[in-house]
């Protein structure tokens, strides 16, 4: 009984390891463009095979802590200007739509250039996608202009309408890194409005992760303290039933 | 435990961070200059449990995946090629661009620099040189006896010699422009090479193709905003602050662990 506290706590302490890692990721990208903050969630696991009926009373069943999956906090950044006419901020749901060599990926950053073929990519040089395809600018094209529904002119007349889409159940994307995410069933976003000139800024409060990290690594002590209580208690424990005059 | 190294890239991604915005300060006279920025992405995502994996026979499936991330990198710096303001110099070989375009620039080593630094000078041959006594391209030489210099939107130089009655046409100036500008590679000195990131040089005249018109006796100032660079500093300090209390946080957990019996 005694090691199933030591287990418990170990289940909780583990738990907390990542937690403080996930933390330190949000904290790392507090300046990343479009960055969707990160959220542990845990479930209790009951253990079922540690109950034992054969005691009179009836035995208390096991509590582990599970970390059982990571949710996107997927509220809005805030909104920078930043004078450039290649940065698109999303306000809404939507997400932009840029095309891999693994496939189509999800992104909320908006950072984009034109490529030295004239394409309009992201900072990785992924082709941003149009609902149409890429975006194919001339060199003698100026003035790119991206209207509120996404629809992007330049002198040379309108090129396009970017590729906005949502989903349905946002929390089934996976991180790609590079500020993508993959995965889910897109639709396409009709509310969403794009905002030229502006940038999202990261979602990452760092109040509420600096409150979350305090939290973590004070919850990691008295975990480590009751484990060393317990483990007190047993060698208090087999200190008094061994001793030959008990 | 990872959240100690996720911090430190967080850390060298604030310093990069306040290293590009220290070289716009620096750069907030310095003529066509144009101010960078720092863009970040985030690392790869350690994928414990993958979302949309099935958890029963009956095709039920997790609905968010447990993942954990690895940090930040800085991807780019990122030139912000708008137009800096104009200020008024009365010199006559200074001269802004309005618009697009970059003046070329013989560099020594045989490669040809592009700028939007339009301060020039006669060299002793009458030869129009950056301030670095580098020879603008396509070379215009004004003699000694011009007087009244005028430069035209267009890039026309017209100059009286001597005691003529009708100014003189000396050569016309070209600039050049890219399909992607913010590829240019950075060679100081204020000027650009291209890389293969950029794409090669249209030349063509002033005020024509999708070139800007050039302005006589004017130069064109750096675009960092004072405001928003200060801000911008502020805030990548705070975060590296931050980051640096995560590190201790994270030492303070493996401190317990350790302090364990």
């Amino acid at each position: 009984m005694i090691e199933n506290a030591q287990l418990i706590s170990l289940s909780r302490q583990m738990a907390l390891q990542r937690q403080m890692d996930v933390v330190a990721n949000n904290m790392a990208n507090v300046n990343t463009t479009g960055f969707k903050s990160e959220q542990m969630l845990f479930e209790q696991y009951d253990m079922p095979v540690a109950r034992d009926r054969d005691f009179q009373g009836s035995d208390q069943p096991l509590a582990y802590v599970q970390d059982w999956a990571t949710v996107h906090d997927l509220s809005g950044g805030d909104i920078i200007q930043t004078g450039n006419p290649l940065d698109v901020a999303l306000n809404g749901d939507g997400f932009f739509s840029v095309q891999t060599s693994g496939g189509e990926r999800y992104t909320k950053s908006g950072a984009f250039q034109i490529s030295n073929t004239g394409q309009l990519v992201d900072l990785n040089g992924n082709p941003v996608l149009g609902q149409g395809g890429p975006f194919q600018f001339g060199p003698a094209e100026k003035d790119v202009a991206i209207a509120a529904d996404g629809t992007v002119s330049t002198s040379a007349g309108i090129k396009g309408r970017l590729k906005l889409v949502e989903f349905a159940q946002p929390q089934a994307l996976n991180r790609e890194g590079d500020n993508l995410f993959s995965g889910g069933t897109p639709t396409p976003s009709t509310k969403t409005q794009a905002m030229q000139g502006s940038l999202e800024k990261s979602n990452v409060s760092g109040i509420t992760q600096m409150a979350e990290m305090i939290r973590v690594t004070r919850s990691y002590e008295s975990i480590a303290q009751l484990m060393s209580r317990q483990d007190e208690m047993r060698s208090a424990a087999i200190q008094r039933l061994g001793s030959v005059n008990a | 435990m990872k959240a100690l190294y996720i911090a430190s890239t967080g850390m060298s991604a604030e310093e990069r961070n306040v290293e590009v915005i220290s070289n716009n300060i620096a750069n907030m006279r310095t003529t066509g200059y144009k101010r960078q920025r720092a863009e970040f992405q985030d690392l790869l995502y350690q994928q414990m449990r993958r979302a949309g994996s099935q958890t029963s026979n009956q095709g039920n499936m997790i609905p968010a995946g447990l993942e954990i991330g690895s940090g930040v990198r800085t991807v780019a710096t990122p030139r912000v090629m708008s137009q800096g303001s104009v200020s008024p110099t009365e010199k006559d070989l200074d001269i802004a661009i309005r618009g697009d375009g970059f003046f070329m620039i013989q560099m020594p080593d045989g490669r040809t620099g592009y700028t939007r630094d339009g301060s020039f000078e006669r060299d002793a041959t009458g030869q129009l040189v950056n301030s670095s006594g580098f020879v603008l391209q396509p070379g215009i030489t004004i003699p000694d006896t011009a007087k009244s210099i005028a430069i035209a939107p267009n890039g026309t130089v017209e100059a009286t010699l001597g005691t003529d009655a009708a100014p003189t046409q000396l050569g016309q100036l070209q600039l050049a422009n890219f399909v992607n500008k913010a590829g240019l590679e950075s060679v100081g000195d204020n000027l650009f090479v291209e890389t293969a990131a950029s794409g090669t040089p249209q030349i063509g005249l002033p005020n024509a193709d999708s070139n800007g018109d050039l302005l006589q006796g004017y130069l064109e100032m750096s675009n960092v905003n004072s405001v928003t660079e200060i801000a911008d500093l502020i805030a990548a300090q705070r975060a590296y602050e931050m980051n640096a209390r995560v590190i201790s946080g994270a030492d303070e957990m493996m401190q317990s662990t350790s302090q364990m019996r």
